[in-house]
Formats: C-alpha cells, structure tokens, sequence
C-alpha cells in the first residue's frame, strides 16, 4: 500500500476515534462507547442505504465484522445474532471500554476501508464525510428505532 | 415571425452523439437507452450525466436491481468522465432496490416522485426499468407497466426532468408501451463476426428531430464512449456537408515525382482522387511518399493513413521525419476491428487539425484488412462513402491499391474502386530483353488530357525515376510483348 493510501487510512482512523469521544464522552463506560457507535453506524446508514441499498450496507457490514474479529474475536459471537448490530453494541458494552473504545475504531475503520477498496478513497470520504463531521448527540439518547 | 416554441438542445458531451442525434438531445424529452447486457448503456448514462450535470441542472440516478450500485460505481469510477467530487452534490445516486421488490409500481412511483421532488433534478436515470418491470411482474391490482412508464413520464416531463431510463430490450416487439411513450430511443448492441466485436449504436426514434439514420459504430475506451457517425455521402441531405472548404479550381497539385506531372497533363487536380494500382514492390508506397513530401515542401500539409508496415525503408523514415517534424498527420493502425466510419472521422479530424490538403490512404487492401470483417461486406460501398466525405473537404486524396500482376486482363482495383476515383495510374512489372522493369502509364485523369505512354521508370535512393516510354514493344501488358517493325534494328 502506498505512503499516501495508508496516511489517508491514519486520517479516517482519527477521524472516528474523535467523532467516537465527541459521542461517548472522555473517560466513558463501555456503554457509552457502544451507544456512539450505534449513532455513528445509524449515520453510516443515512449516508450509504440510499445510494446502495440496505443489502449492501448489511453485506459490507458482516464482511468488516469478521475481519475486525481477528483482532478482537469476542466482537463476533457465533449465534443468531452474529452480524447484528444490537449484538455488537451488546458485547461492547460488556468489555472494559478501553477494549470497546479500540474494538470500535478497529470496527469502524475496517469498514471505510473495505468500501473505500470498493469504491476508491475520495469517493468514500466524500459519501462518508457527513458521519465524522456532524456532533455526535449525548450519549445515551441515541437509540436504534 | 412565429411563435413556435423552440425545444432547446443539449449537448450530450459524447463524441458524435449530438450529430447522429440530429444536433443534441431535447431538453426534458423522455429517453430509453436500451440493449443488451455489456453493450454500453450504463456507460453511456454515466457519461451522459457527468458531461449534462451542471449547478443549475442535477441529476438524479436510480439504480435498481441488477448491477449492484456498488459495482457500478466502482467500475464507472474507471473512466476519465467520472468525477467522484460531485457525488451527493451535483448528482445524486439513489437505490430502489427496497420498493422494487416489493413488486409494487405504485410505491416505486412514488419513492422516484418524492427523490425528484426534494433534489429538484434537471436530469434523472432510472437503471434498469427493465429490473423494475421484471421485479413487478403482471399484476392485477394497481397499476400497469404500461401506466408506470406512462406516469413516469408524464410526471418527470412536468418535473422539467429530461430523463433516462436505461434496460435490455423489454420485449422484442416494438410495440411494448415503453417505445410508444419515449421520445427518443437509443439501441446499443456489440455484434460478433468471426473474431471482431464491432459496437454500434442506432437513434430509433427522437421526436422533433432530424436523426442521423442507420447503424454506426463506437469504441469505449478510457475516456467513455465515442461515436463514429456513419459518413453521410454529400448531397444526399442538404444541410449534413459543409460546403466544400476549397472550391473547385483548376489548379492542379505537383506529384514530387520528375516526369509524372506532365503525364498527368500538368499534375494532378486539386481535389481529385487519384489510385495508384500496381503489384507488390511497385513503388506504389514511394510515389504516395513523394506525394505528400511535395506538398510538405509547398507548404501544403498532409495527412497518411498507413496500414502497411515495412520498417527501416527510406520512405518511412521520409515519412517519419515529416510526421515528426509537425507537417503531417499520421493515422497509423492495427487494430482489426476498425469501422471504416471510425477511420474516417479520424481522418477529417486529423485533415481540419493539420488544415491538410493532401491525403494518402495507403493501401485499400491493408484498409480493407483493417475493418472488422463485417464490414468487409460493404467495403466497396463505405469506401464511396469515404471519397465522397473526402472529396467534399476539397482535399485530394492518393490511395494505394495492391494489384495481382495478371496478365490476362487489366485491372486497376479490386474493389471495383477504379471507376470511383477521378484519375489512375497503373504500374506493372514487364519482361524486356529478358530483364523485369517495371513501366507505369496514367490510365485516367477526369476532364483532362493526359499522356497515354507507357513509361519505364525505376526506384532509386532519391526515389522514382521516370525514363523514357517504352518504345518498339507491344503487348506489353499482356505480358507477352513482341517487337514492332519500328523497333527492329
């Protein structure tokens, strides 16, 4: 990977490190951290279903879950609710929240990266753009309908 | 004077759209792109839209099922025209995957209306309404395919959309409603024959226009789409030819080649097509050679189109240092699937970028190796089409064409091109006193007179030299040639 590709990772790795904190607080409860990166994911959503369908958030989804579990095999549970977003939050919340706050990132960066490889980095910045700059509501009042 | 409504034209930013769409597509016109699947058509919308889109006029582009949005956008990503920086601003992707499962047109309808309604689009696409009438399917409840595609273009139209729906054919009968409601209809299809892919593209239907009719030929390359608009013989329509850049005259073009103007009555008319038929080795290649430098050295610059490769002789490297040097165009090619359509449209782009008046095309038979071959069919036919283009720039052309040396009868092409050209010269190989020399004689000049001699002429460094006419021989084309009483000692 070129110097350029992996500084633009390093970028978008920031980015959601500090839209996670701006969402979860300094110093959060592991729950706090799951709360904001069901905020941050509902935004992800907002930006992507539109333009390529539910289906294909879900499958880019399920693809970054498994290559985050890698690193953190607790985040992907075998079971029913293996790829559920409400199952991921669950075992966030359940981890110290350094492991969840790193878990997340991890999490959350695989998948920009996996559609940026898909797509190409600008034009995923450019669709994903909405997700790191918008202020992230309190945590805690960020719920899934 | 009158109040009639003029429908503005836009243009389509594809290489020869606008001109066989009749000068561009009319704003809010209702439009299907269809064909089969790898033929283009998505290609064509992305190119469509990016060239279209502008602050004032966005674009709006469903994707339903089929080709995954994903997919699409990673692959149209590819061609120069995509520009990711106006994704989400000037132009908006929007899948419809969801609503057209459900089956159900009317909520497909509404959630196309509702998008259209809050991004105001000047442009909206629809890929594929095929997917979107397959995914429905025949229903009794609700409404119809027929009342879909009626609707959405009736309400698009009203939105001031000029809009796209893209798809394989729906049905192959003509009369699906779609084709009645569209105004214009473009069919995009790649045709296989033996091993060449020949893409081609025909204008079906565009309301309130004069369309370029027939079927002509394109390339995608790195850049999109180009279109090679069939070469429309001059005269045949009134307003598709220029008037020809330079007016008849009498003035007549020095060939380079000592000797050779006076056979021709003084050189060879402006304008005029000349062929030059002779067997393999003939110097046919040398005299378009000297033909061009000639012009280069009179300040009248040249354009080759060249499908014959000999490397490391004298005349390509004549050639070569002319080209380079910025006094002559070059159109040099192996692919082999060219349309002769595509050849000439580079032509005339070369002919107005170098403002050249003089053209060699050398030779027909490699030309004629060059077109796809089914175009091979119809070469006698494009080649008038070409001369006719050609002649109607005012350039004079030169064009080499490989003779089999029969002796049995005289032949000037193979093509039957002979009678299509304005003059000709013949070079053959002949047996005198048991040496192969080769003799030329100008055959034709139209509307002039001109030598009837046969003269021997040998190729040297400094290229042709014409010697004296044979003289004391007859028959000499027949390759039998037997002495004359003047010609005994």
């Amino acid at each position: 990977m070129s110097t350029l590709g992996e500084g633009r990772n390093d970028q978008r790795r920031e980015a959601i490190r500090q839209t996670l904190v701006l969402g979860a607080g300094a110093g959060p409860e592991a729950g706090a951290v799951a709360a904001a990166v069901l905020g941050v994911w509902h935004r992800i959503g907002e930006c992507l279903v539109p333009m390529i369908g539910a289906r294909g958030v879900e499958a880019l989804f399920g693809r970054a879950l498994q290559l985050t579990a890698s690193a953190f095999p607790w985040l992907a549970a075998a079971g029913e609710d293996k790829t559920s977003l409400a199952g991921v939050a669950a075992r966030l919340a359940s981890r110290d929240p350094q492991a969840a706050a790193e878990a997340s990132v991890a999490l959350l960066a695989t998948f920009t990266e996996l559609l940026a490889t898909l797509i190409g980095a600008s034009l995923t910045d450019r669709l994903l753009d909405p997700v790191w700059t918008v202020s992230t509501p309190p945590a805690g009042q960020e719920t899934r309908p | 004077m009158t109040d009639r409504m003029n429908i503005m034209q836009l243009a389509t930013g594809v290489p020869g759209l606008d001109s066989i769409l009749g000068g561009g597509l009319p704003e809010f016109s209702f439009n299907l792109i269809t064909g089969p699947p790898g033929s283009g058509k998505t290609t064509l919308a992305h190119q469509l839209m990016f060239a279209l889109t502008t602050r004032e006029r966005r674009a709006l582009f469903f994707t339903v099922l089929g080709e995954p949005p994903l997919k699409m956008l990673r692959y149209q990503q590819q061609f120069s025209f995509f520009d990711a920086a106006r994704i989400n601003d000037t132009i908006r992707f929007v899948n419809l995957a969801e609503e057209a499962a459900s089956g159900d047109y009317e909520r497909v309808l509404a959630r196309i209306l509702k998008e259209v309604e809050a991004f105001t689009p000047g442009l909206v696409f629809v890929d594929s309404f095929r997917s979107v009438l397959a995914e429905a399917g025949p229903r009794t409840d609700g409404i119809s395919s027929q009342q879909f595609i009626q609707q959405l273009g009736v309400q698009l139209s009203s939105w001031q959309a000029t809009t796209f729906l893209i798809g394989e054919e729906p049905t192959q009968d003509n009369a699906h409603p779609v084709y009645t409601v569209a105004d214009g209809l473009l069919y995009l299809c790649q045709s296989l024959y033996r091993n060449s892919m020949v893409r081609k593209i025909q204008v079906l239907k565009l309301r309130g226009q004069a369309t370029s009719p027939g079927i002509h030929t394109f390339r995608i390359t790195g850049d999109g789409i180009e279109i090679f608009p069939a070469a429309v013989v001059p005269g045949d329509s009134g307003a598709a030819q220029a008037p020809r850049t330079a007016p008849v005259r009498t003035a007549r073009l020095a060939m380079g080649v000592p000797g050779l103007d006076e056979m021709l009555g003084g050189g060879l008319p402006s304008g005029y097509s000349l062929l030059v038929a002779g067997p393999s080795g003939s110097g046919k290649t040398i005299l378009a050679t000297a033909f061009l430098a000639e012009g280069v050295r009179l300040g009248e610059p040249g354009v080759i189109v060249a499908f014959e490769q000999t490397p490391s002789q004298s005349w390509t490297r004549t050639i070569d240092n002319l080209v380079r040097s910025g006094k002559l165009g070059l159109i040099n090619t192996r692919l082999l699937d060219l349309s002769i359509d595509e050849i000439v449209q580079h032509l005339i782009e070369s002919i107005q970028r170098m403002g050249a008046s003089r053209v060699v095309i050398d030779s027909l038979s490699g030309f004629e190796l060059a077109v796809a071959p089914t175009f091979r069919e119809d070469f006698r036919e494009s080649l008038f089409r070409m001369i006719s283009v050609l002649s109607g720039l005012g350039v004079t052309v030169l064009m080499t064409s490989e003779l089999e040396d029969r002796y049995t009868d005289l032949r000037f092409s193979s093509y039957g091109s002979a009678f299509l050209t304005d003059a000709i010269i013949v070079q053959r190989y002949v047996e005198l006193e048991s040496r192969l020399k080769r003799v030329m004689a100008v055959v034709k000049v139209r509307g002039s007179a001109h030598s009837d001699q046969l003269r021997q002429y040998e190729i040297t460094g400094e290229g042709i030299v014409i010697g004296d006419p044979v003289t004391g021989c007859a028959g000499l084309l027949s390759g039998r040639p037997r002495r004359t009483r003047s010609g005994l000692p």
